[in-house]
């Protein structure tokens, strides 16, 4: 991946998520994958599309997307959740929307043009996620509501 | 080019985890001091080890001289350069099962010196030189149930395999010779270990040995594998075909300069094998090429003018060469679409490239015209900085490259092992144009029979798609 493409994505979800959940976040070492990986339970995903192609995924346990959710809704004063449901998912939605966002800009004031596509959540067991032919940026996060991981997917549009 | 294992985030953002960071430098240190050497083997399918420092050789033992009326785990005695010596099957001697030797082949063995004699050992086969440091051996725990715990120095976990010291002074100690106290031994056996020996010898006098064994004088051989074996530990550096004939005189030297120096031949430090390795890398590695290796550059380039010149710069680590190259291709080609493709998994030397500052007389005064000079320094123009793609990739993972006119590697084989060599010059193979050409390292060579062929040019390690 193009280099000046990491730290953009490396400081929007650092920031993002320590602004709306006001936690500390600490961040592991960044590292690359191009084999299929076994994602925690829920996925998050925001496509990318412009001067390049590929996506976004946020990975986190049912349990860390509960709990975030739940950080997310009390700083609005909103009902906690028990279970993943549609305003849980809605709430970790929203959280890959802000931070593959803030991405997008950082990357547009480098002078890259990135569009993004509406995300969309998948939630299960025992999932794996793949893309042949493109290399992985895997950004590993942990809040105390547990680990996350940015894993961000992007080629060179040929 | 080099790439050293291990990423660090710390340049890309000021702030960092200091998570995990403790136990990385743990490993770290264990892995910076090796004071134990132990020459492993197998018996009966575990992993052993002996402290090389009782080892006097490495040998193969071919045919002994039976002695009568001893236990069947002494095979024998055999002359070592006038000395006689008891031979000692560990195998029986500890009641492992073995596959029995076909006859007339020799037996893998250690020649062990004690305290007080020398003694041969027969075992499964020889493995190899493993240096590990003290601080990871391990009590003996009572799972190796094989071997008697009394007999056992320690484990040691090294490269995902637990090995086993045996403390060789205690298993064949004299005390233990006295016929009431045998632990090694099963209880049907009367007889020490050590008294074969005499037996041996008086043997000796009365029926000469019959056929000298083979024995090698090892210690060059087993040195040598522990540098191949060292110079992966600290440095990443896989001593493979690429690269075996430079390493091995570059071994002859070092031997040779250590011993002049007095200092142990063996690396103790990943600086001893970075002060192996310091002829090794090709000219102006870590800096802007010069006027004359450039030049040089310049000479493998094709001299009809091509409207497109594509480039992939596999581990450009800090991106030297990649400003290098495209000022040599810039000033060759004016014109034409020239493009560079810079991958390195060193994500903190690769994050760098891009924004590289410099001082001015660093670059041979031909490049000077394409850099720009701000506050803090000189850096390239748009001109050069453009025609370059730096991209945090590792090289064995799918890339999605258009075809290229060259594929420039230095010293970037020797850092990846033999099955990822395949990996990326078959990367390597797919990726170039026909007629296109890879240059490896100044002291890496390809086999001829591989997808490639030499070309002799004014610098060596080039070659072209078959």
């Amino acid at each position: 991946m193009r280099v000046e493409y990491i730290n953009p994505f490396v400081e929007s979800a650092y920031s993002v998520i320590q602004e709306v959940l006001g936690v500390e976040v600490k961040r592991g070492d960044l590292y690359l994958k191009s084999t299929s990986m076994p994602v925690m339970g829920v996925a998050a995903i925001v496509g990318l599309a412009g001067d390049v192609e590929g996506r976004v995924l946020f990975d986190m346990s049912k349990e860390t997307a509960i709990k975030i959710a739940n950080g997310m809704l009390s700083s609005m004063d909103m009902e906690p959740i028990e279970t993943l449901n549609d305003m849980g998912r809605a709430t970790i939605t929203e959280l890959a929307n802000m931070i593959t966002g803030q991405a997008v800009t950082k990357l547009h004031d480098l002078g890259f043009t990135f569009d993004l596509t509406p995300p969309a959540i998948f939630t299960g067991d025992n999932m794996e996620v793949s893309d042949p032919g493109v290399e992985a940026l895997i950004v590993p996060m942990d809040i105390p509501q547990g680990r996350v991981e940015v894993n961000v997917a992007v080629r060179e549009r040929a | 080019m080099q790439t050293q294992p291990g990423n660090s985030v710390e340049s890309l953002a000021g702030r960092r985890i200091r998570n995990g960071r403790s136990d990385q430098s743990n490993e770290q240190d264990r892995v910076e001091h090796i004071d134990f050497k132990m020459v492993t083997f197998s018996l009966g399918g575990k992993d052993y080890g002996i402290d090389i420092m009782k080892v006097a050789e490495i040998a193969k033992f071919r045919t002994f001289t039976y002695v009568p009326n001893t236990p069947d785990f002494v095979r024998g005695v055999y002359n070592l350069r006038g000395d006689i010596i008891s031979i000692i099957d560990l195998r029986k001697l500890f009641n492992l099962s073995h596959d029995e030797q076909a006859e007339g082949e020799a037996y893998d063995g250690l020649i062990i010196r004690l305290e007080e004699n020398m003694l041969g050992v027969i075992v499964d086969s020889i493995a190899r030189v493993v240096g590990i440091s003290r601080n990871s051996i391990q009590p003996p725990h009572p799972i190796f149930a094989d071997v008697n715990l009394k007999y056992i120095e320690g484990v040691v976990e090294y490269n995902d395999r637990l090995y086993i010291i045996l403390d060789v002074e205690r298993i064949f100690a004299r005390e233990e010779r006295k016929a009431d106290e045998q632990p090694v031994f099963d209880d049907t056996r009367r007889t020490g270990v050590m008294q074969p020996t005499e037996q041996a010898v008086e043997e000796e006098h009365a029926q000469p040995v019959q056929a000298a064994p083979e024995a090698t004088g090892a210690d060059p051989a087993l040195s040598f594998e522990f540098i191949r074996d060292t110079l992966s530990t600290f440095a990443g550096f896989h001593v493979t075909p690429v690269n075996e004939t430079w390493v091995r005189q570059r071994y002859e030297e070092w031997s040779r300069d250590r011993k002049a120096e007095n200092r142990d031949v063996q690396f103790e430090s990943a600086e001893d094998a970075q002060a192996f390795l310091s002829p090794f890398y090709s000219p102006d590695t870590g800096r802007f090429w010069s006027q004359e290796y450039s030049r040089r550059v310049r000479s493998l380039l094709p001299d009809s003018q091509p409207t497109t010149f594509f480039v992939w710069n596999a581990g450009c680590a800090g991106g030297y060469e990649s400003y290098s190259l495209a000022s040599v291709l810039v000033s060759e080609y004016g014109d034409a679409r020239i493009k560079i493709w810079a991958h390195d998994k060193n994500l903190m030397q690769v994050s760098s490239a891009p924004n590289l500052v410099f001082q001015a007389n660093v670059l041979p005064p031909e490049f000077r015209e394409y850099t720009v000079t701000g506050t803090n320094g000189s850096s390239f123009s748009s001109e050069i900085k453009d025609r370059i793609v730096f991209e945090y990739h590792n090289v064995l993972h799918s890339n999605s490259l258009p075809a290229v006119d060259m594929v420039l590697a230095r010293d970037l084989l020797s850092f990846l092992d033999r099955s990822e060599q395949a990996v990326f010059l078959e990367h390597a193979a797919e990726k170039l144009k026909s007629g296109g050409i890879i240059v490896v390292g100044e002291h890496e060579r390809l086999d001829d029979s591989s997808l490639f062929e030499a070309v002799q040019t004014e610098i060596s390690g080039v070659y072209q798609l078959r």
